[in-house]
């Protein structure tokens, strides 16, 4: 049985802008977000991590790693900018776009830093790689032709304890060469998508 | 592992969020405000019952004030780092600090004002904003009424994670205009030791020094990070230099000042022994590049 919330947290309809429930032991909250482009209903409760919602929504490539904000692996963008969902209350997603791993490549084509990941080999277990491929996006994003010092502080905030460094970062170059950041952009790809027809 | 939580409440106006905290804390349970969660979360305490979260009030901003600066609470370390206000404000160490802070992810997520309210000795905001006589405005707090009041950052830290919010909210960090003599020249430096640097400090420092046309010194500013229960100001190595000409041998004496004044304990990442030997490197380093920044070494 689906369980009844009567507030989402930082609805425009509660005038105190308060996310508490106002009966009983019905605490939850019913947040609406966009993840991947596609908008999400969820019902959580007040102190869920938006790395345990996200997986348990099905998203597995979030992955869970220290819990403590410091591998990197749980990375997701919010709104273009990178976090670790372990550090965030799912409630703080509330009205913003998400983008996992699973949202990245286009249908069957893959994203330019995938596919450089993939040229180059920059993977050995895989853990890490979701997050190192988001934070790449990110980075393109914001610089799309970095220096090799930039890609590898953006790399270190995400664990490899295969210490495979040196071929993500041949990837993250290579994908930049390859314009991987005006593909990054969201207006870009939105623009790009449109072109294309509308994706499910 | 916050199962015990019943309310996060999302307000979108400061006085909302003074008067959620405060019925909740009438109310009697446990709970806290959270921003970019990079603290509250990471400290796990399984007992909170309530929480005021901050993103969504208007205060993500930098702005001119005067000649200074304000700096909005919920500013992320990676907006500071971004802004070309704050990069440009004293030879940019809040910028070089905040990108110090730990991964992207981090610096994306953790805010000005939280790595202040935390009250972390090893807060790396806190040196380079002490150096700078920044204030913090503090709405609400001290049993009720949504008073605003301007506090010096050097009387805001009480202890490790002790402050004088006292149930109030930090929103906004003020930082005068730098001030140097008619003639003379101002220069800032930032030091971080860590085992890489965007780790937690083992110890951090940051100088302001201002000099008249003739290299005599009008001012300086000596703070210092993880070495003490608070981020603290040096404030005799700084008088040990005023009113004299800042060169090489002053620079070095009054290192050696504050690493005396300097109060570290021993913990996983160094010795109270190495902490203080450290703090003389980083200040002398950090009045080194001042020298330099001005353009008179000696």
């Amino acid at each position: 049985m689906p369980r009844r919330t009567t507030h989402r947290a930082g609805g425009a309809k509660n005038a105190a802008g308060s996310g508490r429930a106002s009966h009983g032991a019905v605490n939850d909250l019913v947040i609406h977000v966009k993840v991947n482009g596609e908008a999400r209903r969820w019902t959580t409760a007040p102190g869920d991590l938006l790395l345990d919602v996200l997986r348990r929504e099905g998203y597995w490539g979030v992955k869970r790693g220290c819990e403590s904000g410091e591998c990197g692996a749980c990375a997701v963008l919010v709104d273009g900018e990178p976090v670790n969902s372990c550090l965030m209350f799912a409630a703080q997603a509330d009205g913003r776009s998400l983008t996992t791993v699973e949202g990245v490549a286009d249908r069957e084509r893959l994203d330019v830093v995938q596919e450089a990941f993939l040229d180059h080999g920059a993977v050995q277990c895989g853990y890490c790689t979701p997050a190192m491929v988001l934070v790449t996006r990110a980075l393109l994003a914001r610089s799309p032709h970095p220096s090799e010092a930039e890609v590898r502080e953006t790399l270190g905030g995400v664990f490899c304890r295969c210490t495979g460094y040196k071929k993500p970062v041949e990837a993250v170059l290579a994908a930049a060469k390859a314009g991987g950041g005006e593909r990054s952009r969201p207006a870009a790809r939105r623009a790009a998508r449109a072109g294309k027809g509308a994706r499910r | 592992m916050f199962d015990q939580l019943r309310a996060f409440h999302r307000p979108t106006s400061v006085a909302t969020a003074l008067r959620l905290s405060e019925s909740e804390r009438r109310a009697g349970g446990r709970g806290t405000f959270v921003a970019g969660g990079t603290d509250v979360v990471v400290a796990g305490d399984r007992s909170l019952r309530w929480i005021v979260d901050l993103t969504k009030l208007p205060l993500r901003y930098v702005k001119r004030r005067g000649r200074g600066l304000a700096i909005g609470a919920t500013s992320t370390f990676a907006d500071l780092e971004a802004s070309a206000a704050v990069r440009r404000l004293a030879d940019g160490i809040v910028a070089e600090a905040a990108g110090t802070a730990g991964s992207r992810q981090i610096r994306a997520m953790g805010t000005a004002g939280g790595n202040l309210a935390n009250a972390s000795p090893a807060a790396d905001l806190a040196p380079p904003f002490l150096a700078l006589d920044a204030a913090v405005v503090i709405a609400g707090g001290g049993g009720g009424g949504g008073g605003r009041r301007t506090v010096p950052l050097d009387a805001f830290f009480r202890g490790p994670n002790r402050t004088v919010l006292n149930g109030g909210l930090l929103v906004e960090i003020v930082i005068p205009p730098a001030t140097a003599p008619r003639g003379g020249r101002a220069a800032w430096s930032f030091q971080k030791l860590g085992r890489l640097e965007s780790d937690i400090a083992v110890v951090s420092a940051a100088a302001g020094v201002a000099v008249d046309a003739g290299g005599r010194c009008t001012w300086a500013r000596l703070a210092l990070g993880a070495v003490g229960p608070t981020p603290l100001r040096a404030r005799r190595a700084e008088a040990l230099l005023v009113g004299k000409p800042f060169d090489r041998a002053a620079a070095e004496a009054a290192a050696a000042r504050a690493a005396e004044e300097a109060k570290p304990v021993t913990d996983v990442r160094g010795t109270a022994a190495y902490r203080r030997e450290m703090s003389r490197v980083l200040v002398a380093r950090a009045l080194a590049e001042c020298l330099e920044r001005m353009g008179r070494t000696r």
